[in-house]
C-alpha cells in the first residue's frame, strides 16, 4: 500500500496546484494512487509515517524536498518501508542522485519501482544521507578503534562522503576525503590541492575546541563525533538516470 | 575488524598518520606515517612520503623515504629516488640506479608478518 506524503511546502502553496493535480491524475493512470498525507506546523512527521506503516503501508512517496527526506529518515530507516520521491520545488539535490525526474515524470519512475538498497550514515546517533563536511579542518580522525590517527598538517577540508555522484550507498563504506593545500615550487611556491582518501565503516572526529560540522546541509557543533554506518538499511526507488557510482 | 576493507586508501601530502595503520586495499602515500603500516594488497610510497615505522605488505613501490624494516610478500621495486633504511625481506626485488638501502636484504621464504614490531633503524 503507498501512502503519499505532502510537505507543508506543496500544500500551502497556490504555486504547485495545478502541477499536484496534475501528478494525482497521471498516478491515478499508472494506478499507483494511495493513502495522503499532509504535513503540517504542528503535527509530527515521524509519528504519523509510523502510524501508517503500522497500518500497512509499504511503501511512503514524498511530494517535497531534500529536507521532507530528513524529516522521516529515522522512521524510513527502522522500518521496512521503501521510499519513493517526487520532488517539488527547489531543494531535490537526493532526488537528481537517485535519478529521479521533477515532478509528473517521477510518476513513471515510482511506476518502474526499480528499488535499491542504500547505506545510511550516523554522527553522534544521527543519520545522514549525503555526507558530512567540515571547511576548515584542524581536528584528527581517530580510526580504526583508535589504533591509529589521521591529522592534516596543511590548511584542509574535510568531506565525509555517502551518497553523491562520486560514491556508492550500496557499497557499505563511507569515504573521508581531505583536502589538503601544498604549497609547491621553489622561486614562485604555488598552492596545489592533494587528496587522501579514506575508505571506511567507522571513525572518530576528535578536536580540542568545539568545530562546526554540516551534516546533510545542517550545522552541528560539538568536539568529539562518531562516525559510523548503517549499510543497506533504506530503500528507495531509484530511476535509469540517477548518478551515484557503484 | 578492521574499518578499511576492499578499497584504495590515499594518504596524500599535508596528511600524517600515526599509530598502527591497517588496510586490506591498496595503499598510496604521498604524506607522512609514524608508527607501523601493514596493508594485504599493494603498497605505493611516494616521492613525497616521509615512513617511519615497519611496513609489510603483499607487494611495494618506493620512491620515498622509508625509515623501518620492509616486508614484501611478492616483491618490492625501489626507485631512483627512494631512501630506505632498515632490512628488507622480499620474494623478487628491483633496484633502479641512485636507490639508496642502508639494512640488510634477505630473499626467498617471505611470509607476511603485519609489520607490527617497530624497529627503530637510526643511523
Amino acid at each position: 500500500m503507498y501512502c503519499y506524503l505532502y510537505d507543508e511546502l506543496i500544500h500551502d502553496n497556490k504555486k504547485y496546484e495545478k502541477e499536484v493535480l496534475r501528478i494525482e491524475n497521471r498516478l491515478t493512470d499508472l494506478g499507483i494512487t494511495g493513502k495522503t498525507s499532509r504535513l503540517a506546523l504542528f503535527r509530527n512527521a515521524e509519528e504519523m509515517i509510523r502510524d501508517e506503516v503500522d497500518r500497512g503501508v509499504s511503501t511512503v512517496v514524498i511530494l517535497g524536498n531534500d529536507d521532507t527526506v530528513k524529516k522521516i529518515l529515522n522512521v524510513l530507516v527502522e522500518s521496512d518501508v521503501v521510499l519513493g520521491l517526487i520532488p517539488i520545488g527547489p531543494n531535490n539535490e537526493l532526488a537528481k542522485l537517485l535519478g529521479v525526474p521533477e515532478g509528473l515524470d517521477a510518476c513513471d519512475v515510482l511506476s518502474a519501482r526499480r528499488v535499491e538498497e542504500i547505506d545510511v550514515g550516523t554522527i553522534n546517533n544521527r543519520r545522514f544521507l549525503t555526507g558530512v563536511s567540515i571547511s576548515d579542518f584542524k581536528a584528527e580522525l581517530m580510526c580504526n578503534e583508535g589504533k591509529y590517527r589521521i591529522a592534516p598538517t596543511t590548511k584542509s577540508k574535510l568531506l565525509i562522503r555517502n551518497l553523491d555522484e562520486y560514491s556508492d550507498p550500496c557499497d557499505g563504506m563511507l569515504s573521508a576525503e581531505m583536502e589538503s593545500v601544498v604549497k609547491k615550487g621553489v622561486l614562485f611556491k604555488r598552492n596545489i590541492l592533494k587528496k587522501s582518501i579514506l575508505p571506511f565503516k567507522s571513525l572518530a572526529i576528535r578536536s580540542d575546541r568545539p568545530i562546526t560540522v554540516l551534516v546533510d546541509g545542517d550545522e552541528m557543533e560539538g568536539t568529539r563525533f562518531d562516525v559510523g554506518i548503517e549499510p543497506n538499511v533504506l530503500k528507495v526507488i531509484t530511476g535509469k538516470e540517477r548518478v551515484f557510482a557503484s | 575488524m578492521s574499518s578499511i576493507e576492499g578499497n584504495e586508501t590515499i594518504i596524500a601530502q599535508g596528511v600524517k598518520v600515526e599509530g598502527e595503520f591497517y588496510s586490506d586495499g591498496n595503499v598510496v602515500i604521498d604524506g607522512e606515517l609514524k608508527g607501523s603500516i601493514s596493508t594485504a594488497m599493494g603498497l605505493s610510497v611516494g616521492n613525497s612520503a616521509k615512513i617511519h615505522a615497519n611496513v609489510s605488505a603483499q607487494s611495494a613501490v618506493i620512491a620515498g623515504e622509508v625509515k623501518g624494516n620492509i616486508n614484501a610478500i611478492d616483491s618490492i621495486e625501489l626507485l631512483a629516488s627512494s631512501v630506505v633504511t632498515g632490512d628488507i625481506e622480499t620474494n623478487l626485488i628491483s633496484v633502479a640506479p641512485g636507490a639508496r638501502v642502508n639494512g640488510k636484504v634477505t630473499m626467498g621464504k617471505v611470509s607476511s608478518n603485519r609489520g607490527d614490531e617497530v624497529v627503530d633503524n637510526e643511523e
